[in-house]
C-alpha cells in the first residue's frame, strides 16, 4: 500500500466524531472534584491525574497515527511539532505552537492556544499548588513513550497559577533508535 | 471550531463571556477521560453497587451545573416548574446539548405512577466501553443517570435515578434505560399545582 | 410572619425608616437613607446565605446584619411558595416593609437572589439581578466550587457592588 500523506489537524478533526466541549470540560471538573475528595493532598491529585494522562497517553497513539497518516516522525523537533499541530488539534480541537528550543533540540516549549480543560476554573485557596490541567502532561508522556521517546514534562506557566499562558516543557530525555513496530491495521 | 485564535486574557474568569455551546472536541478525547473515570472509580469500590453510585456522583456534579447553565442559555431564563416540563427539558435540551441528540425516547412507567424512563438505543456513554462478563449487570450510564438527577434534584424535582440495560428483540445489544422514580413530595406539589 | 412585624419584634421603629439614627461615640447623628439604599443576598437552595452585600447603605453594619435575617425569615417561606406558580427567575418584590420593598430572583436551581431595597426602579433591579445571575452562573460552573457553599471570590463581589452601583 502506498503511504498516504500527512493530514492536517483542522482536516483531521474534521473528520472524526465529536462532541459537545461542555460535557468534557464538566467531566473532567468532575474528576478532578473527586480526586480531591479522595486523596486529599494537591500533590496526590497531582500524580494521580498525571497518572490517567499517561494511561490514555499509551492508549492515544495507534489512533492517532491511523487517523492523521503521520508516519513515525524522524527527529524530536518535527515530533514536537506534529504534537502541537496535529495531535492537540485531533483531540481537543485546538493547537499549540512550539517554542524556546534549546541548542540540542531535545527541549522545548509547548504553549497551548485555548485550553477546553479549564473553562471557569478558578483555584480556590484550599487547592493552591494544584496542577489542573497535569492531565495533558502524562498524556504526552504516555503516548511520547510508545513511540520510543522517553520524556520529561514539567508545567512551566499555568494561567490558574497567575501565569500569563498555559506552557509545558516537553525534554528528550532518552530516543530508542530501533524500529518501533508500527502497523497500520487499526 | 477550526482556527481557534489566541486563548484570550481574562484578568478573571467572571470576565470572561459564558460559552455559548458550540465548541467542540473529539468523541475520542471524551472517550477515553471516561474509560479513566470509570478504571480509577473502580480501585476505590468492592462491589459494583458502589462504582455505580461513585459515578452516579460524578454525573450529579455535571448535571447540577448544566440545569443552571441551559436555562439560561436555552431557554431564555424559563424555570421548569412542572413534572412534565423538567422531563422535557432533560429528554430534548439537556440530550441535545450533551449528546448531540435528542433521546431517543420518554415514556411513563406502567406499573407505577411516580416512574418514567428515558431510553437511548446507543447511549454515549456506553458507545465505547465494553464491560467484562465478571462485572455482570454494571452500566456506565450511571453517569448518565446522575447527570439526570443532578438537573432534577436541583430543579426541585427529587428523585432515584438509575440506569439499566433493556435488551431490544432481534438487536444483539441492549439499549440503556434510565429510570426516573420521583419522590413523594414531588407528586404531591404536582397534584397541587392541578 | 411578615417582614414589618419582625422588624418591629427586633425593636426597629418603623417610624424611622426615613430618617435613621446612628451613633458615633456618644453623639447621635440621624442619616438619610438614600434612594438607593438596598441589601443584598444570595441564598443558596438549602436556605443558607452564602453572599451578602449592603449596597449604598448608611446602615451601620450590625443594623444591616439584622435586617438580612428578617429579608431571609420573612421573604423566603413567601418565596417557596410563589417560586412554583410562575416559571420566570425575576419574582418582582414579593414582600414589602412600609418603603421597603424585597424583590426576588430565582434561579433554575432555586438559588435565591434577594434584595432589600426602596426604589421603585423594577427594571434596574431586574437588569441588575440578571448579570448577578449571570455572574453567579460562572461561579457555579467552576468544578472546584461547592454548588450551595460560600462565595468568597473577592472579584464576585467587587463586581457585584459595580452592578449595584449601575442598576440601583
Amino acid at each position: 500500500m502506498a503511504p498516504l500523506a500527512p493530514r492536517s489537524g483542522d482536516a483531521v478533526f474534521a473528520s472524526v466524531e465529536r462532541v459537545n466541549a461542555e460535557l468534557f470540560t464538566l467531566t473532567y471538573g468532575a474528576i478532578v472534584r473527586q480526586l480531591i475528595t479522595d486523596l486529599e493532598e494537591v500533590e496526590e491529585v497531582n500524580k494521580q491525574l498525571d497518572q490517567m494522562g499517561y494511561n490514555i497517553g499509551v492508549r492515544l497513539i495507534d489512533e492517532f497515527l491511523a487517523k492523521s497518516n503521520v508516519s513515525r516522525c524522524v527527529d524530536f523537533k518535527e515530533t514536537a511539532e506534529v504534537i502541537a499541530k496535529v495531535g492537540f488539534k485531533m483531540f481537543l480541537g485546538v493547537t499549540a505552537t512550539v517554542i524556546n528550543w534549546d541548542a540540542e533540540g531535545t527541549s522545548c516549549s509547548l504553549v497551548l492556544e485555548d485550553n477546553p480543560l479549564v473553562d471557569f476554573v478558578e483555584l480556590p485557596d484550599t487547592c493552591q499548588g494544584l496542577s489542573y490541567c497535569n492531565i495533558l502532561s502524562g498524556v504526552i508522556r504516555g503516548a511520547l513513550e510508545m513511540v520510543s521517546m522517553k520524556t520529561e514534562i514539567t508545567w512551566v506557566r499555568d494561567m490558574l497559577q497567575g501565569d500569563d499562558a498555559y506552557e509545558l516543557r516537553v525534554k528528550l530525555l532518552k530516543q530508542v533508535p530501533e524500529e518501533y513496530p508500527y502497523k497500520d491495521d487499526d | 471550531m477550526i482556527g481557534v485564535g489566541k486563548a484570550k486574557q481574562y484578568a478573571n474568569v467572571l470576565d470572561k463571556p459564558l460559552s455559548r455551546g458550540r465548541q467542540e472536541v473529539s468523541l475520542s478525547a471524551f472517550a477515553f477521560l471516561f474509560s479513566e473515570l470509570v478504571q480509577y472509580n473502580q480501585t476505590q469500590v468492592d462491589n459494583i453497587a458502589e462504582l455505580e453510585r461513585r459515578l452516579e456522583d460524578a454525573g450529579y456534579a455535571v448535571g447540577a451545573r448544566v440545569l443552571e447553565l441551559l436555562c439560561h442559555r436555552e431557554k431564555g431564563n424559563r424555570r421548569e416548574t412542572r413534572l412534565l416540563g423538567i422531563l422535557s427539558f432533560i429528554h430534548s435540551t439537556v440530550w441535545k446539548v450533551l449528546f448531540g441528540k435528542v433521546a431517543d425516547s420518554l415514556e411513563k412507567g406502567t406499573e407505577h405512577e411516580d416512574e418514567y424512563m428515558i431510553s437511548e438505543k446507543e447511549l454515549l456513554v456506553n458507545r465505547f466501553i465494553s464491560v467484562p462478563k465478571d462485572m455482570g449487570a454494571f452500566n456506565c450510564g450511571a453517569f448518565v443517570a446522575g447527570i439526570v438527577r443532578g438537573v432534577l434534584d436541583s430543579a426541585g424535582f427529587p428523585a432515584v435515578v438509575t440506569a439499566h440495560f433493556v435488551p431490544i428483540e432481534g438487536q444483539q445489544r441492549p439499549r440503556t434505560t434510565i429510570l426516573i422514580k420521583f419522590a413523594e413530595e414531588v407528586l404531591r406539589r404536582e397534584a397541587r399545582l392541578g | 410572619m411578615t417582614l414589618s412585624r419582625l422588624l418591629r419584634c427586633a425593636g426597629v421603629s418603623t417610624a424611622i425608616h426615613r430618617f435613621y439614627p446612628v451613633s458615633v461615640g456618644n453623639q447621635q447623628f440621624v442619616f438619610w437613607i438614600m434612594a438607593s439604599t438596598a441589601c443584598f443576598v444570595i441564598v443558596s437552595r438549602n436556605d443558607i446565605p452564602i453572599y451578602e452585600a449592603e449596597v449604598g447603605s448608611v446602615l451601620k453594619k450590625e443594623e444591616a446584619a439584622h435586617l438580612h435575617q428578617f429579608i431571609l425569615h420573612a421573604a423566603l417561606d413567601i418565596v417557596q411558595d410563589l417560586a412554583w406558580t410562575t416559571s420566570a427567575m425575576f419574582l418582582k418584590s414579593v414582600d414589602r416593609f412600609n418603603d421597603l420593598v424585597v424583590s426576588v430572583y430565582v434561579t433554575a436551581g432555586h438559588t435565591r437572589l434577594m434584595l432589600l431595597h426602596d426604589s421603585r426602579n423594577e427594571d434596574g433591579i431586574k437588569s441588575f439581578f440578571q448579570d448577578v445571575h449571570e455572574l453567579y452562573l460562572k461561579i457555579l460552573l467552576n468544578p472546584l466550587y461547592l454548588p450551595g457553599s460560600r462565595i468568597t471570590s473577592s472579584h464576585f463581589d467587587t463586581k457585584v457592588r459595580a452592578l449595584a452601583r449601575k442598576y440601583l
